[in-house]
Parts: C-alpha cells; sequence; structure tokens
C-alpha cells in the first residue's frame, strides 16, 4: 500500500512536467513579457534541472509534510486541498447512502421474485440512468428541482449541517444514481447465487427460520458487491469533478480541474498524493468491512466467492 | 423459488435506507422555505450584491496583475488620475482636471478636493507621485508605462507634473489604467506585501474578507469622494466556475449579476422573467491569426484567399446571438481612429478567393492545421465555418483542438499555422491594439505572427507621438487598410461587452474593458 | 458460452435487438438523408425539430438526425474499437496473475492499485494535453485505465479455478501451463470477461461524452455524441432537442448493452 503512495507520488510528479504548457504563462496572462515569464520561473525554481526539484519536492514532503505552495493561488497547497475536501467527503458520503438506500431493498425485492415483473422492472429501469452522462443528469436536475420547481438551491453549499444535506441532495443523488444500477446489478446476481447455492439448501434442509437463511444470504452476497462499490468510490475521490461543476461546489475535484488547467504543479501533486492516501484508506476500510462480513458468514458456513463483479 | 415475508436482514436494511432518504428529504424541506436569496435578502440598511465570476481574486497588487480576475477587484479598490465611459471616452477621475502642453511633453492634472483614502487620510500629489514612480520602478510591471517619461513631480498639494524626453500620444490613456490607481505614499508606513494584503486606496469598496481560492467580500468606503456612493454596503465577487450554472443562480436570485454571460445564453437572460442585460460597446475583436513565418501563409495570396472565402457576418451570426458587430477591421468600433464603418475588408467573395488562390504558390490547395483552444464554444464553431469555406477553393483545413495551457505555449512558440484568439485593448487608445498587433519588434512580435511590413511599423510609430487629431487618424487609417489588404489576421467580431443582472438591479455601469462600475448599483 | 435456445433470457433478445436497430439506424440515415453532417446552413440554425429536420437543426444550422446517426458511427466504432485491447490486455494480466499468482500476481496488483489511486481526471487530462484532444487521446486513457477491470475480473475466476482438481490432473498428464491457461482457463472465464466488457463499454461511452462536455473529446467537425450535447447544453432550457436527442442515442445504446450484459449473465448462470 505504501509503495502504490510512493508510485503516485513519482508519477504525479513527472508526469505534470512532461504535459506542455506553462504555469508562468497562464497566471501571468496572454500579454506577460518573457522577462516577467523568466523572472517567475526562477521564483518557482522551475528552471531548475528536474532531478533537483524532485529532490527538494520530496524533501519538503518527507520532513513536513507541506506539498509546496499553489503557484495560482498563492498560498499553501495543502491548506487548499484540506479547505476543499470536506464538499467532497460530504458529496461522497450522501451518495454512499443513497446508493446503499436505492440498492439494497431494490436488489433483495428482485431476487427474491426472480422472473416476476417486479424483477424485470428492478433490472430494465436503472439500466436507463447508466447511459446518462453525470453531467447532463445534473444539468436537468438543476433546471427541473432548482430553477423550476425551486425545491433545491442551484448550486454551492449552505451552512451548518442540514444546510450542507440541503445542498448535497441533487448532486449526491447525481453521483448515486449513475452508480446504482452497478450495483443493484451485482447484488441481484449475488443474492440468486447464494439462494442456489449449497449452504443455503443446506440450511434450508436443515430447517432454519426463513429470517436466518435470508440474513446469511444477504451478508454473503454483499462482500463482493462492497468490494465492487470500493472500487467505485475510489474512482469517485477526485472524480467527483463533473457533479461539483455542474453544481458549483467549491469541492477537490473542481479544484483539481482548475489546478489542471493553470498548470498548478504542487496543487496538482498535492490533489493527487492526498487523493492516493484517500483511496488507500477507503480500501483497507473495504478489506476490514469484508473481513468482517466473511468472518460472520463463516459461523454460517463456507461460501466463496470468486469473481462474478458483473 | 420460495416466497417469504419475514427476513430481519432485509427490514433493518430497508430501514436504515428509510431513514436516510427521510433524512435529507427532512433536511431539504426545512430549507425549502428560505432558500438564500442574494441581494434583495437585505436587513435594514445592508444591501449585497453578489457577482458571479468565473475565477478567484489571487492578487490585488495593482502593478504585477493583468489578468481580469484580479484587475477588476484591483479597480474597485484603487482609482487613477484619469479613467473612462461606458464608451471608452477619457474623462477625469480623480483629477478633476488635466492639461497637456502643445509640445506634447507635459502633462499637469490637478487633484480633485476632498479626497480620502479608504482609511480617512488626504490624498495628496505626493501619493500620486510615489504610485507612478513605484510602478515604473516594478520590474515585473504587467502594464508598464511605455512613455519616456522624465519626471514625476507635486509642484504643490494639489498638482502632479508629469515631463516626457518624448512626446508619446497614448500616455493620457495608459495612465487611465487601473495599473495607474493612487496608492498612499509609502504604503502608508507597510511593507509592500502588507500593504496588498490589505490594501488602502480612494475606490468606492474596501476588502473585508477574502479567500485566494474562492469568494471575495467587499465594504462599502465610507470615505468615498462621490458623496452618497455606493448605493450597495456589500459587495461579493463569488467563485462561480461553470457558465451554466452562473446562469441558473442568477435565475433563481442566488447571485444578482453575472460577470461573463456566454454569449448563446443571453437571448435568454434578456427575456428572462427575473434577468436583464447590460451592455456596452468592446476593446475585444475574436480573430483568426496567421502564422506569416509557415510557407503557406507566408503568401499574401493564400491569406487573402481565405479571407475572401470566408463569410464573417456568417461567424458573427452563429455564435453571437445579436450581440456582436462583424469586425472589419483590427480596431473594434469602441476604439477611436475605427475605420470600421468606411473600410474595404478582404471579405466574402468566392470568385475573387478563387482567383487569388490562383496567383499563390498553392494554386491547386494544400493541407494545414487551425489551433483551438478546446472548451470555447464559439471558436469552434467559428473554426468549423473557416473549415468548409477553405474547403470550397481545395485548402484542406484540420482542426486541432488542445488545452489552453498547450496553446498558450503552443501559440507563443510560433508553433502554429492558423489559430483564433482574442485581440484585446488594455487602454482606450487605437495604439494599445496595433502596437501589439503590428509591431514586428515588440515582444508580442505582431502577436506572434511574425506579419511584418516596414510601411506599417513605421506609420505606427509616428502616430505614437501625433497629436490625436485629423493627422493620427489618417495614419491610423492607412495602417488599418493595409492589414486588412495584407490579412496577417482576419478579424471576426467584436462582441458587445455584457453583464447579466436580476431585473431589480439598476445603475450598473459597464466599462468597454469587461469592467463594471458599481457605485451607482442599487437593488429593489 | 452455452445457450440453450429455448431458454434465451429475454432481455438478452431484448437487447440484442434494440442494439441491432441502432446499428441499421446509425449506418442507414445517412445514406437516405438529404443532408450531410458537416454541412453548415447559418441561415437555418437552430431550428425546432420539423418535417424537414425531425431533430431540428444545430448552432450552425446542420441536420442533427442526420449528425445523431453520423455520431453515432463514429461513436459505437470508437467504444467498441477503444475497449478491445484493454479487453484483450485485462484477460491476459488476469489469467498469468490468477493462475500463477506469487510475483506476477504482485505486479500487476500494484500496478492497478497504483492506476486506481490515481485521480482519472488527471490521467484523462494529462494524456489529452499531450496528445491533443480527439480520438487518440480518448484510445490511450483508456488502454491505460481499462484494462484492470478486466484483469481483476479475470484473475478472481482464474484463481478459484487454479486449485480445482482438473486443473492439477492436467497439469500431472503433462499440459503445458500455456496450454492450460489458453485451453482450459480461458474457455471458463471468458464469459465473466464478456459480461464486464458489455457493461463496461456503456460506461466507456458515457465517458467519453463526458470528456466532450470538458472540452477533451473528440475533436469538431467530427459528429460526436458528446461535443453535440456539450455544445447544446447553454440551450437546454431555451432549445432542448439540440443537446437533449443526442443525449437520448447515448441512453439507448446503454440501456441495450446493459439489457444484453444482464441477459448473458443470466444466462452464465442458467447454464
Amino acid at each position: 500500500m505504501l509503495l502504490v503512495l510512493v508510485l503516485v507520488t513519482i508519477g504525479v510528479f513527472l508526469i505534470v512536467r512532461l504535459v506542455p504548457g506553462d504555469p508562468a504563462q497562464m497566471v501571468l496572462g496572454l500579454k506577460a513579457r518573457p522577462e516577467q515569464i523568466a523572472d517567475m520561473h526562477h521564483r518557482l525554481g522551475l528552471d531548475q534541472p528536474i532531478g533537483k526539484q524532485f529532490t527538494s519536492f520530496v524533501g519538503t514532503l518527507l520532513t513536513t509534510g507541506d506539498t509546496g505552495q499553489s503557484i495560482a493561488y498563492n498560498v499553501s497547497s495543502r491548506a487548499l486541498v484540506l479547505d476543499r475536501l470536506p464538499v467532497s467527503l460530504w458529496l461522497i458520503c450522501c451518495s454512499a447512502v443513497l446508493v446503499v438506500a436505492i440498492s439494497l431493498p431494490l436488489a433483495m425485492t428482485a431476487a427474491l421474485h426472480k422472473g416476476s415483473w417486479v424483477d424485470q422492472l428492478v433490472r430494465i429501469v436503472p439500466t436507463i440512468t447508466l447511459g446518462m452522462p453525470e453531467f447532463w443528469v445534473g444539468l436537468v436536475f438543476v433546471l427541473l428541482f432548482a430553477v423550476t420547481l425551486k425545491v433545491f438551491p442551484v448550486g454551492g453549499t449552505q451552512p451548518g449541517i442540514d444546510g450542507m444535506l440541503y445542498s448535497m441532495a441533487l448532486p449526491s443523488l447525481t453521483i448515486a444514481l449513475a452508480q446504482t444500477p452497478f450495483i443493484v446489478r451485482s447484488l441481484r446476481t449475488r443474492i440468486l447465487d447464494v439462494l442456489q447455492s449449497d449452504f443455503v439448501v443446506t440450511l434450508r434442509a436443515a430447517h432454519l427460520p426463513e429470517r436466518v437463511i435470508h440474513r446469511h444470504v444477504l451478508r454473503n452476497a454483499l462482500l463482493p458487491a462492497l468490494q465492487l462499490y470500493g472500487m467505485k468510490i475510489s474512482f469517485l475521490v477526485g472524480g467527483t469533478l463533473v457533479v461539483e461543476q455542474v453544481f458549483g461546489l467549491k469541492g477537490v475535484g473542481s479544484l483539481l480541474f482548475s489546478a489542471i488547467t493553470a498548470r498548478d504543479f504542487p496543487l496538482i501533486q498535492a490533489i493527487a498524493i492526498y487523493c492516493a492516501l484517500g483511496v488507500v484508506l477507503i480500501s483497507v476500510i473495504v478489506e476490514i468491512a469484508g473481513g468482517l462480513i466473511d468472518y460472520r458468514v463463516r459461523g454460517g458456513a463456507e461460501q466463496t466467492t470468486a469473481g462474478g463483479v458483473a | 423459488m420460495k416466497k417469504t415475508r419475514t427476513f430481519s436482514a432485509l427490514r433493518t436494511a430497508l430501514t436504515a435506507a428509510t431513514a436516510a432518504v427521510l433524512a435529507i428529504s427532512l433536511a431539504a424541506c426545512s430549507q425549502t422555505g428560505g432558500s438564500t436569496t442574494a441581494g434583495t435578502s437585505a436587513s435594514g440598511d445592508q444591501t449585497t450584491f453578489t457577482y458571479a465570476r468565473s475565477a478567484a481574486v489571487t492578487s490585488l497588487n495593482l502593478w504585477t496583475e493583468i489578468t481580469s480576475n484580479n484587475a477588476f477587484a484591483i479597480d474597485k479598490i484603487f482609482e487613477p488620475l484619469v479613467s473612462f465611459d461606458k464608451n471608452g471616452k477619457i474623462i477625469d477621475w480623480l483629477a478633476k482636471s488635466h492639461k497637456i502642453s502643445d509640445d506634447g511633453l507635459t502633462y499637469t492634472f490637478t487633484l480633485r478636493d476632498g479626497l480620502k483614502f479608504s482609511n480617512g487620510k488626504n490624498v495628496t500629489a505626493e501619493d500620486a507621485v510615489f504610485s507612478i514612480e513605484q510602478h515604473q520602478a516594478e520590474k515585473d510591471a504587467a502594464l508598464p508605462l511605455t512613455a519616456d517619461i522624465a519626471s514625476v513631480t507635486a509642484p504643490d498639494e494639489k498638482t502632479v507634473e508629469i515631463k516626457l524626453n518624448s512626446p508619446y500620444t497614448p500616455l493620457l490613456a495608459e495612465l487611465a489604467n487601473f495599473s495607474n490607481g493612487i496608492v498612499p505614499k509609502d504604503f502608508g508606513g507597510k511593507s509592500e506585501d502588507d500593504f496588498f494584503a490589505n490594501p488602502v486606496g480612494t475606490g468606492p469598496f474596501v476588502v473585508s474578507k477574502w479567500d485566494k481560492s474562492g469568494d471575495l467580500t467587499f465594504t462599502k468606503n465610507e470615505n468615498y469622494w462621490q458623496k452618497g456612493k455606493p448605493g450597495i454596503t456589500k459587495l461579493v465577487y463569488k467563485l462561480v466556475e461553470d457558465g451554466t450554472q452562473a446562469v441558473n443562480q442568477l435565475k433563481t436570485g442566488q447571485v444578482d449579476g453575472i460577470e461573463d454571460p456566454a454569449l448563446e445564453n443571453l437571448d435568454e437572460l434578456e427575456n428572462g422573467n427575473d434577468t436583464k442585460v447590460e451592455t456596452a460597446g468592446s476593446w475585444v475583436t475574436h480573430t483568426f491569426f496567421f502564422n506569416t513565418a509557415d510557407e503557406h501563409f507566408s503568401d499574401v495570396h493564400v491569406r487573402r484567399a481565405l479571407a475572401y472565402a470566408l463569410n464573417r457576418s456568417d461567424v458573427t451570426k452563429a455564435v453571437s446571438f445579436g450581440h456582436a458587430d462583424t469586425a472589419k477591421t483590427v480596431l473594434p468600433k469602441a476604439i477611436e481612429y475605427s475605420t470600421q464603418d468606411s473600410i474595404k475588408p478582404v471579405d466574402n467573395d468566392l470568385t475573387k478567393a478563387k482567383e487569388e488562390l490562383a496567383q499563390s504558390k498553392y494554386p491547386s490547395g494544400f493541407d494545414a492545421k487551425i489551433l483551438l483552444a478546446s472548451g470555447n464554444n464559439a471558436y469552434s464553431q467559428a473554426a468549423q465555418l473557416l473549415q468548409s469555406a477553405a474547403a470550397k477553393i481545395g485548402v484542406k483545413l484540420e482542426i486541432e483542438s488542445v488545452d489552453i495551457a498547450t496553446f498558450r505555449s503552443r501559440f507563443k512558440a510560433f508553433d502554429y499555422q492558423i489559430m483564433i484568439n482574442s485581440a484585446q485593448a488594455d487602454y482606450p487608445d487605437a495604439d494599445s491594439i496595433i502596437d501589439f498587433q503590428a509591431d514586428p519588434d515588440g515582444f508580442s512580435k505582431s502577436y506572434w505572427t511574425s506579419y511584418s511590413n516596414p510601411e506599417v511599423t513605421e506609420e505606427l510609430k509616428k502616430a505614437q507621438v501625433t497629436p490625436d487629431g485629423d493627422e493620427r487618424a489618417v495614419l491610423y487609417e492607412k495602417i488599418q487598410q493595409t492589414l486588412a489588404d495584407e490579412v496577417p489576421y482576419i478579424p471576426l467580431y467584436s462582441p458587445q461587452i455584457v453583464k447579466a443582472v436580476r431585473k431589480n438591479v439598476t445603475g450598473l455601469e459597464v466599462l468597454p474593458n469587461n469592467s463594471v462600475r458599481f457605485q451607482d448599483v442599487k437593488i429593489g | 458460452m452455452k445457450l440453450s435456445h429455448d431458454r434465451l433470457p429475454s432481455t438478452l433478445v431484448a437487447g440484442v435487438a434494440l442494439l441491432i436497430a441502432i446499428v441499421l439506424a446509425v449506418l442507414i440515415i445517412p445514406l437516405v438523408s438529404p443532408y450531410d453532417p458537416t454541412a453548415e446552413d447559418i441561415s437555418s440554425m437552430l431550428q425546432p425539430p420539423s418535417f424537414a429536420h425531425p431533430f431540428g437543426t444545430d448552432q450552425l444550422g446542420r441536420d442533427l438526425l442526420v449528425r445523431v446517426a453520423a455520431a453515432g458511427r463514429v461513436d459505437l466504432a470508437l467504444m467498441v474499437g477503444v475497449e478491445l485491447l484493454p479487453f484483450i490486455i485485462g484477460t491476459a494480466a488476469g489469467l498469468i496473475a490468477g493462475y500463477y499468482g506469487g510475483w506476477p500476481n504482485r505486479v500487476i496488483t500494484l500496478l492497478s492499485d497504483a492506476l486506481i489511486a490515481f485521480p482519472f481526471y488527471l490521467l484523462v487530462a494529462v494524456v489529452a494535453f499531450v496528445t491533443g484532444t480527439g480520438i487518440t487521446g480518448i484510445f490511450l486513457t483508456f488502454l491505460i485505465m481499462g484494462w484492470i477491470i478486466f484483469a481483476r475480473t479475470v484473475k478472481g475466476a482464474t484463481a478459484s479455478l487454479a486449485g480445482a482438481e482438473w486443473v492439477e490432473s492436467a497439469r500431472v498428464m503433462g499440459f503445458s501451463d500455456a496450454s492450460i491457461l489458453v485451453h482450459q482457463m480461458l474457455p471458463n472465464v471468458l464469459s465473466q470477461a464478456v459480461i464486464v466488457l458489455v457493461s463496461d463499454m456503456v460506461a466507456l461511452l458515457v465517458a467519453i461524452v463526458t470528456l466532450g462536455y470538458l472540452g477533451l473529446g473528440v475533436t469538431p467537425p467530427t459528429p460526436d455524441w458528446g461535443t453535440m450535447i456539450a455544445d447544446g447544453q447553454s440551450f437546454l432550457s431555451t432549445r432542448w432537442w439540440v443537446s437533449t436527442l443526442p443525449g437520448c442515442a447515448v441512453v439507448l445504446v446503454g440501456i441495450a448493452l446493459a439489457l444484453i450484459g444482464d441477459g448473458l449473465n443470466d444466462a452464465r448462470r442458467q447454464s
């Protein structure tokens, strides 16, 4: 896991410098004179060899944990990331809650009524949102619920926990809609698999009450869904960009976007490193949670859950 | 499969899910009534104007900054001796009058009475002298004064005198720039960095809260020299990066105005129930530039052929929704000496286009690329129109779309054949555009076209020292016609400067440099 | 994959039918339409749907119906073309990692973990900036990212098979590792990989469309659903057809592929 962080740090450092484009040109504007640009390069240390830039960057990172001054905003890049982080975390958490709230009942109902019209409905309706780009869903939500019906704000965040929940409703629903189809489908398949598996047959043969069986079914089915969702969330870290953009949220995603546009090297590096840290944390949490579920499952019966991500 | 009734695991999950959904919808309902409305949410004498802008204010140093995100915050805090009105005409500002000697070498400004900085201290001529000298000394000046200045002095408390070694007509217009605002002498005893972190000026607003990556809140300058102004007590520069988001926030009243509404949104905002637009003539011309050092585009016939093939009014129509003039010359109409109404442009004549190409080194056409900064809808449409126009005369153009930072690095390294970009005057003088776009010796190398015509260079140098009047007009007329004939660039359209505001907003003065004045703004 | 004809899942049938209909429409419309997808006509810009222009016209007066169809050719081809290589690479990587375990597994896992930990849009942007926006950039980006999901799926499936008795006996009988991988493992894990492929294609299409929105997509004037939706988004409340109709095309493809994926999955489970 530590190796992942090291790879990302080196990768992002090299990659931003590989790309054409110059932060000084972006900050100083179209009409910047060559002397101004040279001056700025010198101030930022961009005129030094790349190896030296790297050692000084890693040096500061390891000794102080700091990622340097943002070029475009002229403030600490770490402070900026930490400042923008809460909004993105809110967004990810709210959407995660919504995904679970929508997927779990749908998948369970569909699986238990396999082949019925309910099942068909559950399988077909979410596929409609599958083909909808998030920015498009977001735009429609804004027009419908904010501009026309005026029940939610158009964008931005509002103070307080209730204000935050209120501001997050549309953006997190937008994200949730894009993710539920995968989760519903995976959960439904899993539940069906488990229901047909030997151990459920055994449990049934042992005349255990249905609710006990269902508890085991759900736990067994949850594990791969959790793993799949962990991967989806990883994509979300720093990938909430589009939704943040559409809803005018000042999160890490929109910060990343402007940092990339401005070639704000220290800021891009800061975001990439902190995001990687976040992803690593999430996968650790997913592993622990998975282990927990698995451990409790094993009380019932042995059931391998390899593959079958779809 | 057996159907069942009770399954506690599912029930637990369902309960949790329902609770979560309820929590969110409850939060939503509890807020529905009090959705935050900008502007009108005035309590007592407080009136706030919230202005949506696409980039944050990152620095308030008036000398080193030039990009609009900073410039249009700086000009609310600092004011120059002279300024300009919505038509680009130069007017006295902190000076109550100014005089230029007949030889064009001495500029004398008399300060207004009762001028105060926002900290209550009086403004004296010494402050003005300090400001201009400091500006001249700044080695990273973004908009340096180009005149050959001999001395800046304060003969008395109210008089500022600038003496030149040689005449330079654009000086007055340059002084109207925000970068020549007046700061207190010696920064009022602070260091330069401390001063610009918490600046003191004569402008209508004072910084009260500033997030360099987000919003900037101004409060009214209680000592403002225009009595009884500004009419609003608070001005918020709110960062809204996405254009569509800004439009929707305006429609619902989350903001009171938008700095840069996209042209394609204008008819909607103009005809909206709660919104309207305010306009002014602009100093901007969106333009196709040719790299005249390129083997194809060094040939004047090739450039003329493409200009003839293109129908510029089609471009204007497709991208501007009635809010732009088709540009016929390099100088926009709102700049004095523009020959927009009299010039003969090379435009929209397919027969002549074919004739020109036949005379060129490439009579049977060639392949080339248009370099385009991605994410700009209007530019992309214009490039496609040039592409199909060129196809009609056998020139095959490919669109190469790169991101803005790459775009800048590319064209500044002359690594392009045709590009689309905007040409903008910084101050209300023809020289601001002509010098940047036609002087091959300047750092911009005729706006990175490498275009060079000794006759034009000579004329533009002469126009810089010729006093305003007919003689200067003739020079600029000749320059414009030569540039139109030799087509180092095809000026396409000059969009109006447009600001969208809520309908209850009055008194917003829109300026041709894309800034606005808020001191007369009233809400309600 | 063994499918018994009497038990073809209805979702599969419906999905395939829809997909065939879309492909046919996309192929035929540009042939029979009187309009050229790239021919501008400013005098008829932004017209609402009418008899002459069933989908209306765009900002440059181009017929949207023929453009949506022409864009479909581009996007569908792109979708399949872009997914092919990651599918092959990912499946191969997954087979090797799952079968051998050990260091091949560790290397592949580390690589995919690092890539996932890397902000996706940073990668997209970087590739687009280096190659210029357009098809090459899209192709490269998804080559770098796309193989992971296949590798993970196939790895899991292979690992669970690798310990099985029949694999062991195959080894004892003297079959080479390569032969076991290709002849024994691959057929068994392929069905899962194909199901992932189908559902990943939708995600890919949506991602291509989103790139268009971010200004990193297919370069004009090549018609593309993403750029069309993005170009029309400012008109959403005044001229809905400009971006809604291309949007519907994406949704339809999404539904078709999702149904196929779902159906294949059912078929696999039944067999």
